[in-house]
């Protein structure tokens, strides 16, 4: 009876050693070892997997939307030529100011702000949370000048930052909600500055300020506070506060902030390649 | 008798589990994987992501036996650990799938064999145990923790979408696995 008195105990001691191994390569790991190497390896084995996936399915649930709204289509269709019209308008007024404001800002030496920053798109190409963690894979990397640390917005607001494994071409964004997806941030009608975290819940985020001496109220709008991370440029939207609990003057409070991007339907995502690093670098000169 | 040190060494281990086999288990391990990452993240209740590729390893070990369990086990769980974002602890769902893995496959031998349900709540009850012993060893290795109400929610969660998920997993990889089995001596 070779499989009853087996069991294959020998084969478990020898896969629960190599995880331990594993487990313990990853706590004194430097950039670039082993372990570094093997994600990206696994990253792109799985990639074009997830991608053909994404390719195939996304569309399927767009497909059934839009027979719904097949009969406003005309309208809409109208409607959306109407926009573009004036938003091109508005487009080419944007750029004119943009250029005068960048000659000031550098007469004056200001920080570029976020919205004049050199953008790549990417498209979300998986999910790659866990229960606890909260993160996506986009389909463009180092090639396409992706970098750890920089900064993803969306439409809607400031989305999370890069963070490794970043392959040729997928890179993955740590989400603001995940508890490690923190950035400085401050109330935008004020100065005062804090720091905004994720609580891994879809419209929670937690912030808590430093010193402040006013008062917070519902609905006040918060925004990066740009360098006291060192990689976020200032001004980008977050969220507006939603509940107040405690004394924000006092070191012991918390304020829940709801974010304006919506993390449950993220599709495309602007990654600002001028962040990041290059952020912390100017302001380690300053 | 001391019967570890008898047991042949890894060669016996690896022809009872067969080349042609473990290529269809790493196929299946990996379609897991990346269905998991995109169309069952768009399915989520609560934010609560199936685990496909537990239910996998758990099937597996369930009609293979513990080496097959413990191995895809350890393949698949180190898989997912090198997806996760950075800060997540490498080598912690291998660890944790490898047990479970070698545990339902010696489990196999004591439960009703021809029942659908033995399956089911196998599963239901290993997914359960995953998770929380996931959630230990992480606080134990020092992980920032987001609370017991989260892993409550996402223990039950994930013991319902595993439940859900097996009747439609489970003759699939009994498929693949009956195909690829090298010898046909040990069903019972």
């Amino acid at each position: 009876m070779y499989r009853r008195s087996g069991r294959g105990r020998l084969l478990l001691l020898v896969f629960l050693a190599l995880s331990i191994i594993i487990i313990t390569l990853d706590f004194r790991q430097n950039e670039g070892g082993p372990l570094e190497r093997a994600k990206d390896i696994s990253v792109t084995i799985v990639a074009p997997i997830q991608r053909g996936l994404t390719t195939v399915f996304r569309p399927v649930g767009d497909f059934f939307a839009s027979i719904a709204e097949l009969g406003g289509l005309r309208t809409e269709n109208e409607r959306l030529k109407a926009r573009l019209d004036a938003a091109e308008s508005e487009v080419r007024n944007a750029r004119a100011l943009e250029n005068d404001y960048e000659s000031l800002a550098r007469l004056n030496d200001l920080e570029q702000p976020w919205t004049a920053m050199e953008t790549v798109t990417a498209s979300i190409q998986a999910n790659v949370s866990s229960n606890y963690r909260w993160a996506r894979v986009i389909d463009k990397g180092r090639d396409d000048g992706v970098r750890p640390d920089m900064a993803v917005v969306n439409a809607d607001g400031l989305v999370g930052k890069i963070v490794r494994p970043v392959t040729e071409h997928t890179a993955t964004v740590l989400l603001l909600i995940d508890p490690r997806g923190a950035a400085g941030a401050r109330i935008a009608a004020r100065r005062d500055t804090g720091k905004i975290q994720g609580t891994g819940e879809n419209d929670r985020l937690s912030l808590e300020l430093i010193g402040s001496n006013s008062d917070v109220f519902e609905g006040d709008e918060v925004v990066t506070s740009g360098y006291n991370e060192g990689i976020f440029p200032p001004s980008i939207p977050i969220g507006v506060v939603d509940e107040v609990i405690g004394d924000v003057r006092a070191p012991e409070h918390t304020i829940i902030v709801d974010p304006f991007v919506n993390f449950n339907e993220l599709d495309f995502v602007l990654v600002l390649t001028e962040s990041g690093q290059s952020i912390a670098e100017r302001g380690g000169r300053g | 008798m001391s019967v570890a040190a008898k047991e042949p060494r890894s060669p016996s281990a690896w022809a009872e589990i067969g080349v042609p086999r473990l290529f269809a288990i790493g196929g299946i391990v990996v379609l897991a994987l990346a269905l998991q990452s995109t169309i069952l993240s768009y399915a989520t209740i609560l934010g609560v992501i199936p685990q496909l590729v537990l239910v996998v390893v758990l099937c597996l070990a369930f009609t293979d036996g513990e080496r097959v369990g413990l191995v895809a086990g350890f393949f698949g769980g180190f898989l997912q650990d090198l997806q996760l974002p950075e800060g997540s602890i490498v080598g912690l769902y291998a660890l944790v799938y490898t047990l479970i893995g070698y545990a339902i496959g010696v489990m196999r031998e004591y439960t009703p064999a021809e029942s659908v349900w033995t399956p089911v709540i196998t599963i239901a009850g290993a997914s359960a145990i995953v998770e929380f012993s996931y959630a230990g060893l992480s606080i134990i290795l020092g992980q920032q923790w987001i609370g017991l109400a989260t892993t409550a929610k996402v223990v039950g969660l994930v013991v319902l979408y595993n439940t859900l998920l097996t009747p439609l997993v489970f003759p699939v990889v009994k498929k693949v696995a009956d195909r690829y089995r090298p010898e046909r001596v040990h069903r019972w």
